[in-house]
């Protein structure tokens, strides 16, 4: 097929013989496309994949909607409230807030409720106490999670990343502990080991560890602790009602937003979804992606340069072609097709081999394990290799190659014959 | 357009027969060099050239005689006064219209071949005709061979042209100026390369085309030989037609 297009179509058969006759140069513009969309696919790939990969351990560690309660911290003062008058201000220095419990009033009702609503996968009350974790000597602080075992494994599945030990025994027995494995860690703890719990409250209890978990986001592992829910409720010193926090998971994630206000009104009290606890790291993607754009680009308007360059090589060296082209009847829109044909088919084939490369070097990097213990922990890269990334690389490529062809090509177009034949 | 040109050339063939014989005809042309400073090349050129004429333009170098074949040619546009070929006033077309008009009515051949050197000899003399595309790929390629043996080439036809010797290449280029059966042919100094040897064949084969097909063909030439052989000479000096004779 590419031979009768050639034979039947002289522009194209002239483009195919200029790039043949410049190998070399030829095949460095190319390379140089094929680097660019390479490094737009493993990078791209990389990063989309850290992310979702970070997505996915965050919505399986996280509640998709928390419920909460917290003291209200605009209050208006007493004077205030009744001196209504218009007339004249009052200024109240130095107003604490008032004594609110955080606690969540008619928990068990709510979760019950909850529990009966079609978009809701799971419900599991949670309850936190800032504790320090004393082994020995060694001191860290961190916090103490009150849970319900059978509902939060439900939840976040706790037992996929279970690292040690059994999940259930936090159940079964009184007086157990499971440490994240970054604080175990820190305090030299290991299985069967006893360890002392503080909390504010002045309370002071001894627990045997029975389980290390491990979620993957290593700032997590590194200061909690799961605890039985009564546990906590020792450890704070409240009543046997007392729940912070209801922890919901969702059928449908995307549904969190709407849901979360729903359950404001309806409960009486604070929510937060998944995306709002994360804000922040959703704000670091947007940095990350901004950085990967500004890096891709700048490889293809280096690779425009490579197809930019030869072009105008063949160009000065194929004055006389194009001068004796133009004199037996061939348009300036032929003669600018001619060396536009030749940088798209520079940005095809080095855009193909570069898709390809990507996809080697991704799977290649993908399949070596390492540990990274940095953000979050993985034992190996994941790539996104969403045809999407594909599809977007190619387009790109062959954009920048078209642009960088245009010039050139407008260059040979307005080549003067008389010029170049009076010249010689 | 070539339709419409023989339409309207019957017509005027019917009352007045001397115009229809002017194929080429020049009113007071004027042309300006403005590099490095404005200067008067052309100088009120008025040339008539008959159909089936050969016609050599002689005159010293400057003397501005190449530049007005530049223009007879189309190639060059920047120029006052008017030429026409045949009635069409070159100034009310476009430059793809002249492109168009240069790929059927015109064909060149220049001092230089002018030969793309990775096409064959066959894939060279095809591309004014490819362009036109009123024939079929086999067609074009039985004429071209035609041409080619015409002038004596068509074993050479599957060379690449780069492999040829400069006598040949030259007739390849005059291949190349046949394919499209033009009615005129411009040549510049299309001798002016060659040993005396290949000048003289390539006289020689101007001659018969010009007896066989009866092509109108104009040809600036420093080569007295050459010029001697053509019925009509035209001489410039300074930009001014000075001499313009017909050798008997």
């Amino acid at each position: 097929m590419f031979k009768k297009l050639a034979k039947q179509n002289p522009t194209f058969r002239i483009a195919l013989t200029h790039l043949l006759g410049k190998r070399r140069q030829t095949l460095v513009a190319m390379l140089g496309v094929t680097f660019g969309i390479a490094v737009f696919i493993f990078q791209a790939g990389l990063i989309m994949g850290f992310q979702t990969t970070f997505i996915d351990r965050t919505i399986n560690t996280t509640a998709n909607i928390r419920l909460f309660n917290e003291a209200d911290k605009n209050r208006r003062s007493l004077v205030e409230e009744f001196d209504t008058a218009a007339s004249h201000w009052t200024v109240v220095y130095s107003q604490k807030p008032k004594e609110v419990e955080p606690k969540i009033k008619n928990a068990s009702y709510i979760i019950h409720d909850i529990e009966r609503n079609p978009d809701v996968a799971g419900v599991s009350p949670f309850l936190a106490a800032q504790v320090i974790f004393r082994s020995g000597i060694t001191q860290k602080a961190g916090h103490a999670d009150g849970v319900d075992v059978r509902s939060e494994d439900k939840l976040f599945d706790m037992k996929q990343y279970m690292k040690e030990g059994d999940l259930l025994k936090l159940e079964t027995m009184s007086n157990a502990i499971i440490l994240g494995s970054g604080l175990a860690a820190d305090l030299g703890a290991k299985i069967n080991d006893n360890i002392t719990v503080v909390s504010q409250k002045g309370v002071s209890l001894s627990l045997k560890v029975v389980g290390i978990h491990e979620s993957g986001l290593t700032e997590i592992d590194k200061v909690r602790a799961y605890v039985k829910i009564n546990t906590a409720q020792k450890l704070l010193n409240t009543d046997a009602n007392y729940i912070t926090d209801i922890n919901i998971k969702l059928r449908n994630i995307d549904k969190a937003e709407e849901l979360a206000k729903d359950f404001q009104r309806k409960y009486n009290c604070k929510s937060e979804d998944w995306k709002q606890a994360n804000a922040n790291i959703f704000g670091i993607f947007k940095v990350q992606n901004m950085v990967t754009y500004l890096v891709i680009i700048s490889i293809l308007i280096v690779s425009g340069f490579g197809i930019f360059n030869i072009q105008m090589m063949i160009i000065y060296e194929k004055m006389g072609d194009i001068a004796i082209l133009k004199a037996i009847g061939y348009k300036d829109r032929d003669i600018k097709k001619i060396f536009l044909t030749e940088s798209i088919v520079i940005g095809i084939t080095g855009g193909l081999l570069g898709l390809l490369l990507g996809y080697i070097v991704s799977v290649i990097i993908g399949s070596i394990p390492i540990n990274v213990n940095g953000f979050i922990s993985v034992n190996h890269l994941t790539f996104n290799r969403d045809p999407i990334l594909f599809v977007l690389a190619f387009v790109f490529g062959i954009i920048a190659t078209s642009i960088a062809g245009y010039l050139p090509a407008r260059k040979a177009a307005k080549v003067d014959p008389v010029d170049i034949i009076r010249g010689k | 357009m070539r339709e419409q040109h023989k339409n309207i050339t019957g017509k005027n063939s019917g009352s007045s027969s001397a115009l229809s014989d002017v194929i080429i005809q020049t009113k007071h042309v004027d042309k300006y060099f403005y590099d490095p400073e404005k200067f008067k090349v052309l100088s009120d050129i008025n040339i008539q050239l008959k159909r089936a004429e050969f016609c050599s333009i002689m005159g010293a170098s400057g003397s501005g005689k190449s530049t007005l074949l530049y223009l007879l040619s189309t190639l060059d546009t920047d120029y006052e006064g008017e030429i026409w070929i045949d009635d069409t006033n070159l100034k009310t077309l476009s430059k793809n219209q002249l492109a168009e008009l240069r790929n059927e009515r015109i064909g060149f051949v220049f001092q230089f071949h002018y030969l793309l050197p990775e096409f064959t000899v066959l894939e060279n003399v095809k591309l004014p005709a490819l362009k036109l595309a009123r024939y079929s790929d086999a067609e074009i390629e039985q004429k071209a061979l035609e041409k080619l043996d015409i002038l004596g080439l068509r074993d050479q036809a599957l060379k690449r042209a780069n492999k040829l010797s400069g006598g040949q290449q030259q007739r390849v280029a005059i291949a190349r100026a046949l394919i499209n059966d033009p009615e005129i042919i411009f040549g510049d100094e299309p001798t002016g390369n060659l040993d005396s040897k290949n000048a003289q064949m390539v006289t020689g084969i101007l001659k018969e085309l010009k007896q066989e097909l009866k092509q109108t063909i104009l040809v600036v030439t420093h080569d007295n030989n050459f010029a001697a052989s053509t019925e009509r000479i035209i001489v410039f000096k300074d930009g001014e037609v000075v001499e313009d004779k017909y050798n008997s």
